[in-house]
């Protein structure tokens, strides 16, 4: 009986062990110094109203240490709107924004990281970059060439367990079926990977709010990795005089 | 009652400076370009086709339409139009220099607009000029050093609901107390960051005031016992020494907060009355000198951000009052609602009682509250209240995106109180308000 429970206990551990060493893979895989990109949202709500929005995105860090600067350049009336990300290792990040009608940075309040970032099907949630000792990992199995693994957050989030599918060829996520406590909220799907530099990268995500029923197609331009980039283009100074 | 004008109002320039006070002070006359500008101007336009990336414009052109129900005692009018057109660039010319420019031009049917065809740099006019250069500036970066100079825009502090330590931020009050515009400064800026610090110095060598409501316009109120007067606007003394401030600014692990302080002048006026006769008097402005100590902190907690802002407003001359005027706020963000709420409260220290225009002490001692939630990508909601003991406002505001570049906005104001409070005697501008929007 001992030896059973060992066992099983031992699977359990090698199992989550596993789970880690592939999402460990994953963000090794990914990681870079820097990376630009410019990118075009589509929301379309569930009446299928268009909404289109495009921002530059620049970051700079190790994944989960990183800092973001976020600004929009259409449509006309948000250009110039500007998000700084600041993103930790031991707790959530911290975000700026910065509005060329207030001519000030704000602190965003973001209590409910559930909220939608900008209109989109994204929460700033979904935005911030979470190193893997935030999560507890369990390898599900096998699915057509793939991995589904579970993670669940140590800490406070609005997700209650997630799974992920992470191709074996290539360790890319190509789809998280995130879930809350009344069940599936969110479904993001990674597609058109390329390698840009020795990086999969994907360069369309599409994000299912389930209970709006509305979608964010997210398509990535001009994207490249470990560039020259500066600290100093990353704080609150840079919100101001950039925007 | 009968309001008057004084003939310096109506002169091309339209100054209120006495001639005498305009030359003690040495002030340029209003409409000069200095060549900064000019050279500024230039290269912009020339940016245009021959720089396309390093260039980026953006603007809009609105219509706003407020509708006041009632009409004032100084004020027969129900219905105020005003177009705006806001066009703002800038141009990297090199890694380390931006320029930076950004023009109005307006119209309105309520005389708020001046009908002169001249190109304000200054923004000291009483009405709002058609033209006006609101930003010119050169931002100089290079690693943990920027520096602008020229007009431009310094925002300080961080609460929401009221901004004490915010003292380069001159505003237009001219057309509404409870919405206002921030109007430029010609300063110079140098901003130094060193870790989690930031150090910004700022000198201000050129005086810009906060333009208040037209005597002859329902923003001005009259009290009751010189309803029969002839007041006329005898302008303004503008101080001619510069004002300089500076900030320190700290970001923690999870907390930020700064402290400042500033030597100039209130951009916001006091008052000098001079009769002229027994029903008749003159009313002059002047902006006494002020030094300001203050800081203002940021605290994210899990169920709220907290902000906190406060000042002490010094009068070296000992003319005016002396007072403290602090903000706390708490700020929550659930789903597509965020949740602004407050006190705006002050304590003085020396009363003298000056006659003066002052909205941020009199939105002080208030219970602040705003609720905006965004209905989809193309809608918001909002409302906004200030409650004083003896005076209240709300407003709500709806609006609306019409594919990439147009927005209508409908909204109102309710304006409740007695005349004896600083929002309670607006009681009588509630009004409606439309806009449409064409953003480019």
């Amino acid at each position: 009986m001992n030896k059973f429970l060992a066992g099983l206990l031992l699977a359990a551990t090698v199992s989550a062990q596993d789970a880690r060493q592939i999402i460990q893979e994953v963000q090794k895989r990914q990681a870079s110094k820097s990376q630009r990109y410019e990118g075009t949202l589509e929301v379309r709500s569930s009446e299928n109203r268009v909404t289109t929005k495009r921002w530059n995105y620049l970051r700079i860090g190790d994944f989960g240490n990183s800092k973001a600067m976020l600004r929009f350049t259409a449509p006309p009336e948000v250009k110039g709107v500007a998000l700084l990300i600041v993103n930790h290792t031991d707790r959530a990040s911290d975000q700026w924004m910065w509005r060329p009608s207030i001519g000030r940075d704000q602190r965003i309040a973001l209590q409910d990281r559930s909220t939608r970032f900008f209109g989109t099907d994204f929460s700033f949630e979904d935005l911030e970059e979470r190193d893997v000792d935030q999560f507890d990992f369990k390898l599900l199995g096998d699915e057509n060439g793939m991995w589904k693994i579970e993670s669940k957050p140590r800490k406070s989030s609005q997700y209650t367990y997630s799974y992920q599918w992470v191709k074996k060829d290539n360790y890319t996520v190509v789809k998280i079926e995130a879930y809350t406590k009344k069940g599936l909220a969110r479904v993001i799907d990674y597609r058109d990977y390329e390698q840009i530099k020795g990086i999969w990268t994907p360069k369309t995500t599409e994000v299912l709010d389930v209970g709006r029923k509305s979608h964010t197609v997210l398509r990535y331009d001009k994207v490249d990795f470990n560039i020259p980039v500066k600290e100093d283009e990353f704080t609150l100074q840079a919100l101001r005089r950039e925007s | 009652m009968k309001v008057n004008r004084t003939a310096g109002l109506q002169t091309r320039a339209g100054t209120p400076v006495p001639a005498a006070s305009r030359a003690r002070n040495g002030q340029v006359g209003r409409g000069t370009i200095v060549p900064l500008p000019i050279v500024i101007l230039c290269l912009l336009a020339l940016s245009t086709s021959a720089f396309g990336q390093a260039f980026q414009e953006r603007g809009y052109i609105e219509n706003q339409t407020l509708i006041y129900p009632e009409t004032t005692p100084n004020d027969s009018g129900h219905v105020v139009n005003e177009t705006l057109l806001r066009w703002e660039a800038s141009f990297q010319a090199y890694s380390w220099l931006k320029l930076n420019t950004a023009l109005d031009a307006r119209f309105d049917t309520h005389q708020q607009v001046e009908r002169e065809w001249r190109l304000d740099v200054d923004d000291r006019s009483i009405q709002r000029p058609a033209f006006s250069l609101r930003r010119i500036s050169a931002t100089i970066h290079k690693g943990k050093f920027t520096a602008e100079l020229g007009r431009q825009f310094i925002r300080w502090g961080k609460a929401d609901i009221l901004n004490p330590t915010d003292r380069f931020a001159p505003k237009d009050y001219l057309s509404s107390v409870v919405q206002s515009d921030f109007l430029g400064v010609n300063a110079a800026r140098v901003t130094v960051e060193s870790g989690s610090n930031t150090y910004d110095l700022v000198w201000q060598p050129w005086f810009t005031p906060s333009r208040t409501p037209l005597i002859n316009q329902r923003w001005t109120f009259i009290p009751p016992q010189y309803l029969g007067y002839s007041i006329q606007d005898g302008g303004a003394r503008y101080p001619g020494g510069s004002q300089y401030g500076a900030r320190w600014n700290h970001v923690g692990s999870g907390y930020e907060y700064s402290l400042c302080f500033f030597d100039g002048f209130n951009n916001l006026p006091s008052f000098t009355a001079s009769l002229l006769g027994p029903a008749a008097a003159t009313v002059t402005r002047y902006y006494p000198r002020l030094r300001l100590v203050g800081g203002d902190s940021a605290v994210p907690l899990p169920w709220f951000t907290i902000k906190g802002e406060a000042a002490y407003f010094d009068s070296p001359d000992k003319n005016n009052d002396e007072f403290v005027l602090y903000v706390i706020q708490l700020e929550r963000q659930v789903k597509e609602w965020s949740f602004v709420g407050g006190y705006a409260g002050e304590g003085v220290t020396k009363s003298l009682n000056p006659f003066q225009y002052s909205p941020e002490r009199g939105f002080a001692r208030s219970f602040v509250g705003r609720a905006a939630w965004t209905i989809d990508p193309n809608r918001d909601l909002i409302f906004e209240t200030a409650v004083r003991a003896n005076g209240s406002f709300a407003r709500m505001q709806y609006t609306q995106a019409f594919g990439q570049h147009w927005r209508g906005t409908a909204g109102a104001a309710w304006i409740r109180g007695d005349m004896s409070d600083f929002i309670g005697q607006y009681n009588q501008n509630s009004y409606f308000s439309m806009a449409a929007r064409y953003s480019f």
